[in-house]
């Protein structure tokens, strides 16, 4: 038996690999897509203060940073009871628009875009954005520019481009100034226009790559996202699960999840796979994010992004072709900057009204440990690659006693893995495997843009050799791993 | 063309956004530079043997972590610890909070969305008991700690170095780039975040709230306490801290909380809550920090 390796997966957001089996006459008898990285942020969140977990779990992810920290500050604001006023609401989700616009064009044009770009079968010395900025100038330019704008709007209501801090318990910290506005209210109206002309780009790229679009990443699922009654909605709202004819199969307010969503554990991937616990693994496989939300939704709530979702419903009805995950991406990122112009037209942008308070004081630290009081908060937002998911139970004190994170690239690992089986024994017979056709596997997982920074659940191992340095009362004073 | 080498190790990815973060300045960068290896960009599977210049992000958490730190050490000329986890082992650091079993133990046995099972362990890398930073395991050439670095500071590193020159660049502590007013006001209590509205014309500390502004490494602008939110320490230990033994994050503080308030540096000590998450958050797994005869990382570090 012979096993295909491609390590790393490049061009996606973290460590993973791919590994192929090989029966004896050179047919695909299995294949796995391996999640390599792992750092435990839900158990060392405990004993933090709660409020201080927005600021911490931002560094799950550096892509999706804005999504963690307000998932996580809505998570804080549901465990200290306090509802952001208008205004502070309004910057979260304008801030999540720039997480947006930022990484939906990272993604497409960085990531994504060059194995359609360059096609699949270029060099790989060539085969990326630096490729893309010696054969297309301008093109790279402009997608520089829309990122650009992404980070710059996080920036002004997140006080960073990355790891932003301005989301708090009960509201925000930071007022916009009507300059900020100013500025990155002209910034989201250049944003419509690049993506307008990135949409151009891309959209004859789709039909020349037609039969790639038929054929990578084959998989059934369900569908889930946030819904707005039936429209677009990143910042909130309760989830919906549709199943591939697109009836509703469920519908639950977030602080449910626990009835709805399960984990399961594979010996190969330090990622779990999430499932739809009603209907069991592997049948409940559900996916998430750009294309599942199109899928789940009956509209998109602003004008242009509206018309590009009309044709692409009209053309694809329930969409389960994997690279079709790209398009899907490319319509919400007009979303973003339009919904970024109408937040930003709306005078109550730059309100100062901002952070609403404790009406009582907590609990203190000893109180609490001799009580047996509770708080719980659940945090759910739409993050770039699906919902992402924030848990926090806290002691009397606010004190984190346990966390639980279902990030979104954990929603899409059992189709990432069904997809790079299903794609193998398609494409290799033999055991003659072109560049090209290793490349194609990885298109696969980069279709759906998996954000494996994320994949940060639990860590583990047993020390090869360690030194204990004791001292005279052989208390261990120091422990060190050789 | 100098060949230039980007590697993440256990991270956020937060370190290569920031260098994609020059935006249009990349550009220019690319003129006497070429991007030889970096696996969020391009598809080099291999580490190329010639690297003149390599950036190094994330903290080593597992074996692969640590091969691929080896190896790109061994094929690089300069090598840069890029970022806080690079550095100091960053926010990463803070699961030397618990132990290995603690901690697999709350993600796949005892977690309230997972169906309870073994941890992992085919294919996959084995994880090394604590985290370390890039800098403790191999030697680093230089030093950009900043969660992430501000995305100028490799334009100041990199490009004096692509033309042979020796970059320079700041070396304040926050508290330099912070515009709010520090004052002796006599208050005899330590508050947590959430409590009360801070005044955004006055220093936090002078509040007492604590921020680590004073006793850590500037470069930022001090974004954070301009937006609101006092200072987290992701830049890492200031200079001050890092050249004197006897200085640490925790006895700084300390001492300064005292001098603002009225209370003896014991009282104090006894109102900081949580030394491990607010303290050291962002330098836990560092050998240079533990090191210090004051440091209390080493009762804080549990294996």
């Amino acid at each position: 038996m012979k096993q295909i390796e491609i390590s790393p997966v490049t061009r996606i957001e973290g460590h993973a690999k791919i590994t192929v089996q090989l029966d004896d006459s050179g047919n695909v008898s299995d294949a796995h897509f391996h999640v390599m990285e792992i750092r435990g942020f839900e158990k060392f969140l405990e004993g933090a203060a709660v409020e201080e977990a927005p600021r911490i779990t931002p560094r799950i992810c550096g892509i999706c940073q804005t999504a963690h920290h307000l998932s996580s500050a809505k998570a804080t604001d549901a465990v200290f009871g306090l509802k952001p006023p208008e205004t502070a609401e309004k910057l979260r989700e304008l801030m999540l628009m720039g997480q947006y616009i930022h990484s939906h064009s990272l993604h497409f044009y960085f990531l994504g875009a060059p194995d359609l770009i360059m096609g699949p079968d270029a060099d790989p010395a060539e085969r990326n954005v630096v490729g893309i900025i010696k054969k297309d100038p301008e093109l790279a330019k402009m997608a520089i520019k829309t990122r650009a704008i992404g980070q710059r709007i996080t920036t002004a209501v997140g006080g960073k481009p990355i790891h932003p801090v301005t989301a708090i318990p009960g509201g925000q910290s930071k007022a916009l100034t009507t300059e900020e506005r100013e500025k990155i209210l002209l910034d989201a109206k250049e944003a419509i226009g690049l993506i307008e002309n990135g949409i151009g780009v891309a959209k004859p790229l789709f039909e020349q790559y037609s039969e790639a679009i038929e054929t990578l990443g084959p998989v059934e699922t369900y569908f889930g996202s946030l819904t707005d009654n039936g429209n677009l909605s990143l910042y909130d709202g309760p989830m919906k699960v549709i199943d591939k004819d697109g009836s509703t199969v469920h519908e639950f307010e977030p602080a449910d999840y626990l009835d709805y969503i399960e984990e399961k554990v594979q010996p190969w991937s330090y990622l779990k796979f999430p499932y739809l616990k009603q209907i069991g693994f592997p049948e409940g496989n559900y996916r998430v994010g750009p294309l599942a939300r199109l899928n789940v939704v009956d509209a998109v709530p602003t004008e242009k992004a509206s018309a590009l979702y009309g044709e692409f419903k009209d053309t694809y009805g329930i969409a389960q072709n994997t690279l079709l995950y790209h398009y899907a991406r490319l319509i919400e990122l007009m979303y973003a900057a339009e919904r970024a112009v109408e937040l930003l037209e709306d005078d109550a942008i730059t309100g100062t009204d901002i952070r609403n308070h404790l009406n009582e004081p907590l609990m203190s630290r000893k109180d609490a440990e001799e009580s047996d009081a509770k708080m719980r908060g659940v945090g759910i937002i739409e993050a770039p690659r699906g919902p992402l998911i924030h848990d926090y139970e806290t002691d009397g004190a606010g004190i984190i006693q346990r966390a639980n994170l279902i990030v979104a690239t954990g929603q899409n690992n059992l189709s990432m893995d069904i997809g790079v089986r299903e794609t193998a024994k398609a494409l290799i017979h033999g055991d003659e495997i072109s560049e090209g056709l290793k490349n194609r596997l990885e298109m696969v997982i980069r279709a759906y843009d998996p954000c494996l920074s994320c994949a940060t659940h639990m860590l583990n191992g047993e020390s090869p050799l360690v030194v204990d340095i004791h001292d005279s009362e052989g208390d261990l004073v120091k422990r060190r791993i050789i | 063309m100098v060949k230039i080498a980007l590697e993440w190790l256990a991270s956020c990815s937060g370190c290569e956004i920031s260098v994609l973060d020059l935006h249009e300045g990349i550009l220019n960068l690319l003129d006497n530079a070429e991007i030889v290896y970096a696996p969020v960009l391009v598809d080099t599977k291999e580490i190329p043997d010639d690297i003149d210049i390599a950036l190094v992000s994330g903290s080593v958490r597992n074996q692969e972590n640590k091969k691929r730190l080896e190896e790109l050490r061994e094929k690089s000329k300069t090598l840069i610890a890029y970022g806080t986890c690079a550095c100091f082992g960053g926010i990463t650091g803070m699961a030397d909070l618990y132990s290995p079993e603690e901690v697999t133990r709350r993600s796949y046995s005892d977690n309230p969305s997972t169906d309870p099972s073994e941890v992992p362990s085919e294919v996959v890398p084995e994880l090394l008991p604590i985290v370390h930073p890039a800098g403790d395991l191999v030697e680093i050439d230089y030093y950009l700690p900043g969660c992430p670095p501000k995305e100028w500071l490799v334009r100041d590193i990199l490009v004096p170095l692509i033309n042979g020159e020796e970059p320079n660049i700041p070396k304040k502590s926050v508290c330099a780039d912070c515009s709010r007013r520090m004052d002796h006001d006599e208050f005899d209590t330590i508050h947590r975040r959430i409590e009360g509205e801070p005044d955004p014309e006055k220093c936090f500390l002078s509040q007492g709230y604590i921020c680590l502004g004073s006793a850590t490494l500037g470069r930022c602008g001090a974004l954070c306490t301009k937006a609101g939110i006092p200072c987290h320490g992701c830049g890492g230990p200031s200079l001050d801290i890092l050249r004197e033994p006897n200085h640490d994050i925790y006895n700084c503080l300390i001492n300064r909380i005292s001098h603002l308030s009225k209370m003896p540096g014991k009282d104090v000590e006894k109102q900081i809550y949580d030394i491990g998450h607010l303290i050291y958050g962002f330098c836990i797994g560092s050998t240079i920090m533990e090191d210090k005869k004051v440091s209390l990382i080493t009762e804080l570090v549990k294996k």
